[in-house]
């Protein structure tokens, strides 16, 4: 499946504009390394787009030339309309970058940290209205060498959010953060979403990709290798039916598109088609008076299929 | 598609308010640390008082504040940003400032400004220490001296850009900035005036970055050309003109440089 061609969100009536962001062919090289090797991908107004990875995937080098501070070897890239390198006097005034690792002078307190980067932007958002929203308006006065690391990481995503920015780049923005400040920092992007900006995040969280992305890319060597909603994800991979079986219970029926992978006492079925599969093992069972002992059936994970895709070794065409 | 910007470009105004708000921080940062603060201010007092005492023959009034803008902008202007510039870079600072609307050289300048102030406080002190001695006389120009201070200055910011370049950590730029130092001190007529040299060698040492410096406050502050004659206004103009651009070409090309060679993120 090609990302671009992947379905934008069913909530969204076909947007008329132009994609926030547009990505095509992108290549990134380092020496002889290729990190990125030919990505595409669209994101429209109000959409949120997942990249997922294992570390060392390309997602970073990938967000750096959305982010404008890298060239692309290969391909291109559009953030609302315009080359984030060339014409980065327009699209920074409507870009919300949050890198994975940046630094802040650790001598100032939080609220001149926030109040300088304002003073630097063209449309800032009210400096308290901004601490209160990522609940830093109690460390204000701190400096910002005594935060904790989840407390660094807000400030960073208020620095981001400041200029009330239309598309939103935010490289693994909760990583390092406890459970309750990752809720806040998922809360404030969806508000922005909501809002009509269009994202696009990095993450090796599934968890996060499920709670906010309308879209998933999973990149794996520098290349996209699934693309699309996490429904459509998740269907890549087989549903599973896992039951035990009496040593006495007649055979079990061939049933079409059904796989069985493990055999009694402990079954476990494979099939991509798990409604009528449960359907006709449910008659089998009736009409045979056979006991499904312990009957699970589940569709596949995002998890599932990330793990299947983006981890597995060698040959690439497997995906 | 382009309707999907609001606003066009901003020219000057957006860049002088943006260089000011990162002005006003790393001053902030700068008086927050005291040692640097009082370093910055009895540097130029233990100048005057220990130039005095040793006798150098730069050791007149205006001859003294001559030597004071030259090791300023060497040793203060030039060694402080090259750490504070690489100090940044590693700290991840200019990575992320680099995320919003501040453009590179906004950045490198609003960086700059607070040991661009100290560097103008430590030569004004000097000159003050020097008229309160009685030991000043009335300049044949200021303006050509003013220039040196300027552009010599901007020399300085576009100098230490460049050798960040060639500056891991901010610990080697006491190696790194080695080179730019022995040259500024010991040839391009700071301690020693270049008069002091062969013609033939002199007339070549004056074309180094920071000869023109020495050059032009000598003219303006002394009256005296590089071999050492005594003119007026009109002949320090004249005898400046070819340091000015000397000084200018520098400038152009250390901007030049640091453009091209400038890293914004540590190394991976």
């Amino acid at each position: 499946m090609h990302p671009s061609h992947a379905p934008a969100r069913p909530a969204v009536p076909p947007a008329p504009e132009p994609p926030a962001v547009e990505v095509v062919d992108l290549r990134r090289r380092y020496g002889a390394f290729e990190a990125v090797r030919g990505i595409s991908f669209e994101v429209h107004p109000g959409e949120v787009l997942a990249l997922l990875g294992v570390n060392g995937a390309g997602k970073t080098s990938a967000l750096e030339v959305l982010e404008g501070l890298a060239s692309p070897s290969g391909g291109s890239v559009r953030v609302l309309g315009r080359d984030p390198q060339h014409d980065r006097a327009d699209v920074r005034r409507h870009l919300g970058v949050l890198l994975q690792h940046s630094g802040l002078p650790g001598d100032l307190t939080v609220a001149e940290t926030v109040t300088t980067w304002a003073r630097t932007l063209t449309d800032p958002r009210p400096v308290d209205e901004a601490l209160a929203q990522v609940g830093l308006t109690g460390r204000a006065d701190v400096r910002v060498r005594s935060l904790s690391g989840g407390e660094r990481r807000r400030l960073d995503l208020t620095l981001a959010l400041l200029g009330r920015p239309r598309v939103l780049v935010l490289d693994e923005p909760t990583t390092g953060l406890d459970p309750e400040s990752r809720r806040t920092v998922w809360t404030l992007v969806r508000g922005l979403v909501d809002d009509g900006a269009a994202v696009v995040l990095t993450t090796h969280h599934l968890e996060e990709a499920e709670e906010l992305a309308d879209r998933i890319a999973v990149m794996r060597a520098g290349e996209i290798v699934l693309a699309g909603t996490r429904e459509e994800i998740a269907e890549t991979q087989p549903a599973t039916i896992r039951f035990t079986l009496a040593d006495d219970a007649p055979p079990l029926p061939a049933i079409p598109t059904v796989q069985v992978s493990a055999q009694r006492p402990a079954v476990e079925l494979h099939t991509r088609a798990l409604q009528p599969a449960l359907t006709a093992l449910l008659t089998w069972a009736a009409e045979h008076r056979v006991v499904l002992g312990g009957l699970q059936a589940r569709s596949a994970s995002l998890e599932q299929a990330f793990l299947a895709v983006a981890v597995a070794d060698g040959d690439p065409a497997a995906a | 598609m382009t309707t999907t910007l609001a606003a066009p470009a901003r020219p000057a105004p957006g860049a002088r308010r943006r260089v000011l708000a990162l002005a006003s921080a790393e001053t902030r940062l700068l008086l927050r640390n005291r040692t640097a603060v009082v370093n910055s201010l009895l540097m130029p007092l233990l100048l005057v008082a220990a130039v005095r005492m040793i006798g150098l023959p730069t050791a007149g009034g205006p001859a003294l504040v001559v030597t004071a803008l030259g090791v300023t902008l060497v040793f203060l202007t030039y060694y402080n940003l090259v750490t504070t510039f690489v100090a940044r870079r590693e700290e991840l600072v200019l990575q992320r400032m680099r995320t919003g609307e501040l453009t590179g050289p906004e950045i490198l300048l609003g960086t700059a400004v607070p040991t661009l102030l100290v560097t103008v406080v430590q030569v004004a002190l000097v000159a003050l220490g020097v008229a309160v001695l009685g030991e000043w006389t009335a300049p044949v120009d200021v303006v050509l001296p003013l220039l040196a201070l300027v552009v010599g200055a901007a020399l300085m910011v576009v100098l230490a850009a460049a050798s960040t370049s060639f500056t891991r950590t901010a610990e080697s730029a006491q190696i790194t900035t080695l080179p730019l130092v022995l040259v500024a001190t010991s040839v391009s007529g700071l301690f020693f005036p270049l008069s002091a040299f062969p013609a033939e060698v002199a007339g070549v040492l004056r074309f180094l970055p920071l000869s023109p410096v020495v050059e032009l406050a000598r003219l303006g502050l002394l009256g005296e050309t590089l071999d050492g004659q005594t003119v007026d206004l009109a002949g320090a103009w004249s005898a400046g003109l070819v340091p000015l651009a000397v000084l200018a070409g520098w400038t152009l090309v250390g901007g030049l440089v640091a453009a091209r060679v400038f890293r914004w993120a540590p190394r991976r």
